[in-house]
């Protein structure tokens, strides 16, 4: 049997094979964006190929699939999602646009000259209908189901692909919302429709209308997506899970992710810090910046003292996201990144990319445009014959041709313009490099820069050099890493109810229903998965916060039992502390407010992870040694000594400048660095 | 200038580092206040300035709050500096909140000021300065058209040390406190504030540890010298002369249908800019006067907006180098004590902002900045059936948004001018469960952008209903009904603003300046202009006059009549032949 991590970024489709018996295999294949789904497939050929399968028996061996994907993220960030329509209380149609009237989003408050936002349903597709529900749960008045059947005979005249549904106070009393749904259900079958009661049920409505609309915005695409997907996989055998990896970092099933795709947004780079953890805790290591270098972008992730945030109520662009998600800072920068004279003759690299399709000119795909790609190349750093371990030929020719265009606008050499289009990507990065963490005020050097996707490894160790970075760590199956990351996430889901009463008046029995309310959905949810109610771990957290304050503390540790008054008392003791190491304070003489009740319910792990330790052998590593080839250091040409990454053992050591040819991916050491294998492969690259 | 000749050179990634932890530790002493405090105001309105200051008073980071509320926070520091000489110690914290003897804006905005050791040096202090919920005087919430004079308006807390060595000095603060109409509530909020100044120093220790004390000094000076180097620069490329701008506004709150002037003369010179407001009026009897604190800081804020953007994010003392303020003491943008002065963050600190963006916008077409949406809020203060206590109820709900820029349409966030976009709205849920009020209507309203060929953001519909007992409004600071903030480059202006309440069958308008009474089940209507225009809108391309129908953000009237643009009025076509013979028949006339 086979569990299959897979990973599909804005160029590659990566996916790692465990086999029963620990093994890892790793394949990257291109992501082909007309469908998607073709690229999976190709990756699971490759994976039956290495176990000599057809890719029928493979899948039909497959226990276990985990699916990341940016499908969301990326129909949001390129507007390329579904035609949008809202329906809301009326009297309330532009809470979206106001957004609660906050200006200083991503400028300083000092900064006029900003263009005005562009909401992702424009005001025209915003509908309202007489409705109201008071924040009691008292339906004030019951949904106008002829105004909303003329409104929905609107929708129908503007083909609208989907329809988001937010009304005032339905976090507590959700009727409205849901009779509006089923009307629509009915009356607009091939529209994606979704509530926000259904999304996040939380108070506030200008995050909760906010993260429906873009669950919305994206729906349709997930859906056909997965349901493809889905159909391929079952014509091919596979009679296994499949699992989708959400941005809280959680896996969840097909049906729950077409539900709430949101929960997607950001998925595809969540896993990253996650798997630095757990490598983190066999190094002995805990401060990380993960970078994640693909294709099309750069995704920035940070681990301070061996934790990963998560954050709550985030912008992503211009859209407020009330779920939870890993935090991720993304770049457009990567290998297909292409380089662009701007309108004062400067040099710039990015955002635009030669994705996967037509590729880097050196692919031989039809890309004539110089993309980094190309220019690692002609630097020497990756290999004309062993890309992808040889299965994709690059073309020296051809990028030389690409970069030439760009040399020539300034009469400078090939290797002239290749280095500048490096150089320019290299500061493009360290700039946001410092934004997550400078900017933070957490100085870099303090941090180890953790390196994976395919192009990771190539850049990161001069990236380190210009922010000053002392220690550079590539983990094994780095150009694989997030999807290997997937194998340490819980399969699991959070659920949250809405609970507002002072301490002295909160109820016991209503905490212990809605509590089982949750366990019981939780149970039920994970049929899915044909996990069993005993297999299912439940984590129980409150919410609190002093009277009339506007946020909440999570307490986290209240037993998953029936509950009494004293483990309740418990909790606000617990919340007392809590905000005292948050906020060095706490008022204990002062009323304590129950908010909300989670959970986090999670299948158990039965197995910890095997990761192989590598051979041992001496410092010396010149059994690994493969060949020479020229490179280029700051312009100068150096002949360069290129290593076998399949011949290293433990505590070889290499020093710089060297290359290390990874089938996936192609380490780069400049001179002054030098690399340690540690014995579980990972390259661990110092300043020596 | 100070001396910084024995600067060493320092190294660039610790100079970034340390200008932006200094400013990382002013956003997350706000979040901290957002995250702990209990006036809405404050946590949610995001009523609410933090800075850093060196032991001479001089700003080292300023990057997000209101600006009155805190540019000129070195005022007050060096007079407590002055006061306290050798009696400061670790573990101080001392209160001020008055504008004639503590360097204080208005008497609501209370500064919280803790002074920061290292290694037994005082080398920092920390400002945290919020509005309370009440502040004692004539009525609940602060704005009391009418009042004889300052001590009416409120409780006067010249500096004074509440904190010595971490102990309470509690007999002072039950004075305080006493004297404000929710003693419980207001002292949890002066917990977040006096608290978030705590978090401060935690984070300014670790940064001494880290770097030596030497280093981070010797990068405040070099942030100074570089912002007042870029201040300077940008300066130096504005053409120089001597710029006029102006503004009203209704009238002072005390005598009514006067409107007051504040008037400037804008000097540029070399690198240097004088901001002379001598010819405003004199100070007024009403509660409009502006502090000192207040005309320097809106001078300062409005005038960076000039600068390049890139220097936005990192604004301090240095950036104030290049400039001159001349305000005449008796004049309503420098009243003496004890002229009251209640209204100033918002009247007339909206009129010193629009007379700045006039000046500049006339020096440098090319950066022209509109004005906002006039402020129309109010308190509501009166009795919670559901709690059996006094609320006090403030919203920018209605306020519409940001004037045009040159270049682009307003941006719809950005509540007040004067706040500079740091203030925001709530949530409508949130309202509801703390107020005894019922939203009937909240949104875009057609007709109320300025316009312009770029537009000002949308005025607003906002209508409530009272479910609670008989309350008071006091429509105090609020502006915009007699008087508008003027476009730039022939934009349009601020459309006006209106209010109302419908009692039964009777709709009677509540005017600004005044106190109201309200009884149960009245509704409370107010319709608000949005943001000025920018240039003329008969330049405005016809698409984007059709696109704003389209989105009912204008009637096909108002295209006609002021865009000179005539639409299909079942399509929305643009109908070019009569919109081209409109608008030039128009520029004939013109």
């Amino acid at each position: 049997m086979f569990d299959v991590c897979i990973d599909i970024g804005g160029t590659f489709t990566d996916s790692v094979v465990l086999d029963e018996e620990g093994n890892l295999f790793e394949s990257k294949v291109a992501t082909t964006p007309s469908d998607l789904s073709v690229g999976f497939i190709n990756s699971f050929e490759r994976a039956a190929a290495h176990y000599n399968l057809t890719v029928e028996q493979f899948l039909g061996q497959t226990r276990k699939i985990v699916h990341g994907t940016t499908v969301a993220l990326n129909a949001f960030l390129t507007r390329s999602g579904s035609k949008t329509a809202l329906i809301t209380t009326k009297g309330f149609r532009d809470i979206v646009e106001m957004r609660m009237g906050l200006k200083n989003i991503t400028t300083s408050m000092y900064n006029m000259f900003i263009p005005p936002y562009e909401p992702l349903v424009p005001r025209q597709l915003r509908y309202t209908v007489e409705e109201r529900t008071r924040y009691s749960g008292e339906i004030m008045t019951p949904l106008n189901e002829q105004e909303l059947r003329s409104v929905i005979a609107e929708i129908k005249k503007e083909k609208v692909e989907a329809v988001a549904i937010c009304f005032l106070h339905s976090y507590v009393n959700t009727a409205n919302e849901i009779r509006a749904a089923e009307i629509c259900r009915e009356e607009l079958k091939d529209v994606y429709i979704c509530t926000s009661s259904e999304v996040i049920p939380v108070l506030g409505e200008f995050a909760r209308e906010s993260s429906t609309i873009l669950n919305a915005y994206v729906g349709p695409l997930v859906t056909r997506y997965f349901t493809t997907l889905q159909n391929r996989l079952k014509q091919m055998n596979f009679k296994g899970s499949l699992l989708i990896m959400q941005a809280d970092a959680l896996v969840q099933s097909v049906s729950e992710a077409i539900r709430k795709p949101v929960y997607l947004m950001n998925s595809g780079p969540a896993s990253g810090p996650s798997g630095s953890v757990y490598l983190g805790k066999l190094m002995d290591r805990k401060n990380f910046i993960t970078l994640d270098m693909g294709g099309t972008s750069l995704d920035i992730g940070f681990v301070k003292d061996g934790m990963i945030n998560l954050s709550q109520n985030r912008w992503i662009d211009e859209e407020m996201v009330a779920t939870r998600m890993v935090d991720i800072t993304t770049l457009g920068a990567g290998g297909g990144s292409l380089a662009w004279y701007d309108p004062m003759g400067l040099l710039r690299v990015g955002p635009k990319s030669a994705a996967a399709e037509p590729g880097p000119a050196c692919y031989g795909k039809g890309g004539s445009e110089a993309a980094v790609t190309d220019a690692d190349l002609i630097l020497g750093y990756i290999p004309s014959d062993y890309f992808l371990g040889g299965r994709v030929p690059l073309d020296m020719d051809l990028a030389r041709a690409a970069v030439k265009k760009i040399a020539d606008k300034l009469n400078m050499s090939v290797e002239q313009a290749a280095q500048a289009m490096f150089s320019v990507v290299n500061n493009n990065m360290a700039d946001a490099i410092s934004v997550v963490t400078t900017k933070n005020g957490h100085d870099v050097r303090d941090f180890a820069i953790f390196a994976f996707g395919g192009a990771g490894a190539t850049h990161a160790v001069f990236l380190a050099e210009a922010l000053g970075v002392p220690e550079v760590i590539v983990p094994p199956f780095s150009s694989s890493f997030c999807a290997w990351s997937m194998f340490t996430l819980d399969v699991g889901h959070d659920y949250l109810r809405s609970c507002i009463a002072l301490e002295n008046a909160v109820d016991m029995d209503t905490v212990n229903r809605l509590y089982q309310d949750m366990i019981d959905q939780a149970v039920f949810d994970f049929k899915e998965f044909g996990v069993s109610e005993e297999e299912v771990e439940i984590i129980r957290s409150m919410e609190f916060r002093y009277r009339l304050q506007y946020h909440d503390v999570e307490v986290g540790g209240i037993p998953n039992k029936k509950l009494n008054a004293d483990d309740f008392k418990e909790a606000t003791e617990a919340f007392h502390k809590r905000h005292e190491e948050i906020y060095t304070y706490a008022l204990r003489d002062y009323e304590v407010e129950l908010r909300s009740l989670r959970i986090i319910a999670k299948v158990k792990k039965k197995d910890h992870m095997n990761v192989k330790e590598l051979p041992a052998g001496s410092k010396d590593a010149s059994e690994a040694l493969k060949r020479q080839r020229q490179c280029f250091f700051e312009g100068e040409p150096i002949t360069t000594p290129v290593y076998d990454s399949e011949k290293l053992k433990a505590g070889n050591f290499i020093a710089g400048p060297a290359i290390i040819e990874v089938p996936t991916t192609t380490v780069v050491i400049p001179g002054s660095w030098g690399c340690l294998v540690d014995k579980y492969g990972n390259f661990i690259i110092r300043r020596t | 200038m100070a001396n910084n000749t024995n600067v060493k050179e320092i190294d660039p990634t610790t100079l970034a580092t340390t200008w932006n932890y200094f400013n990382r530790i002013c956003k997350e002493m706000r979040e901290f206040v957002f995250r702990t405090a209990i006036n809405h105001a404050t946590a949610r309105l995001h009523d609410l300035s933090v800075g850093i200051w060196d032991t001479q008073g001089r700003a080292v980071a300023i990057p997000e709050g209101l600006p009155g509320q805190f540019i000129a926070g070195g005022f007050g520091i060096k007079l407590i500096l002055d006061m306290y000489k050798d009696r400061i110690y670790p573990g101080d914290v001392f209160l001020t909140n008055d504008p004639y003897h503590g360097g204080a804006l208005h008497l609501p905005d209370w500064g919280f000021i803790r002074p920061i050791f290292y290694k037994d040096e005082l080398v920092f202090m920390v400002l945290s300065r919020a509005h309370q919920i009440d502040a004692g005087g004539a009525y609940p919430g602060g704005y009391f058209p009418g009042a004889y004079d300052i001590i009416a308006e409120g409780l006067n807390i010249p500096p004074v040390k509440i904190i010595e060595r971490g102990k309470e000095n509690a007999d002072l603060l039950r004075l305080i406190w006493n004297n404000t109409r929710n003693p419980k509530g207001v002292r949890v909020d002066n917990y977040a504030l006096m608290s978030s100044s705590k978090l401060a120093e935690q984070r300014l220790v670790t940064l001494l540890d880290k770097y030596g004390k030497d280093t981070v000094f010797d990068c405040i000076e070099e942030m100074f010298t570089r912002t007042e180097a870029g201040m300077r620069e940008a300066i130096k490329a504005m053409p120089d002369g001597e710029y006029y701008g102006e503004s009203s506004q209704d009238n002072d709150g005390t005598v009514l249908d006067v409107p007051v002037w504040v008037r400037l003369n804008l000097i540029i010179k070399g690198d240097t800019i004088t901001l002379d407001w001598s010819k405003s009026d004199p100070q007024t009897k009403g509660y409009v006067n502006s502090s000192f604190a207040n005309t320097f800081s809106l001078s300062m804020a409005f005038s960076f907006l000039y600068g390049d953007p890139a220097l936005s994010e990192y604004h301090n003392w240095g950036s104030m180098q290049p400039f001159t303020i001349i305000a005449p003491e008796g004049s309503v943008v420098n009243p003496q004590y004890p002229a009251v002065l209640g209204a100033c963050p918002v009247s007339v600190g909206t009129q010193i902002c629009e007379a700045i963006l006039m000046a500049l916008s006339k020096a440098m077409p090319k950066k022209a900045i509109a004005s906002w949406a006039r402020e129309y809020a109010h308190h509501i203060f009166g009795n919670d059936p559901r709690s059996n206590k006094l609320y006090i109820y403030v919203t920018f709900n209605m306020c519409g948004g940001p004037g045009a820029v040159y270049g682009y349409d307003a941006y719809q966030g950005g509540e007040i001018i004067t706040t500079l976009g740091s203030a925001c709205k709530a949530d409508v849920e949130e309202e509801e469960v703390r107020f005894p009020w019922l939203y009937k209507r909240y949104e875009y309203y057609p007709d109320l952008c300025g316009a312009g060929k770029w537009r000002g953001s949308p005025g607003v519909y906002w209508e409530m209903e009272n479910e609670g007992e008989e309350a008071t409004i006091t429509i105090g600071n609020s502006l915009g009904e007699t008087t508008q903030g003027p476009g730039a480059l022939g934009g349009c202006p601020t459309p006006l603003n209106r209010c109302h309440v419908t009692r039964g069958e009777e709709k009677i308008p509540y005017l600004v300046g005044r106190i109201y009474p309200l009884y149960p089940n009245d509704i409370l209507t107010k319709i608000c202009g949005g943001g000025a225009g920018v240039g003329n809108p008969i330049e405005r391309e016809p698409e984007k006059v059709r696109e704003d129908v389209i989105k009912e953000f204008i009637s096909i009237e108002h295209a006609r009549d002021v865009y000179k643009v005539v639409l299909d009025p079942k399509t929305f076509e643009v109908d070019e032949k009569a919109t081209n013979e409109l608008r030039s028949k128009s520029k004939e006339a013109n």
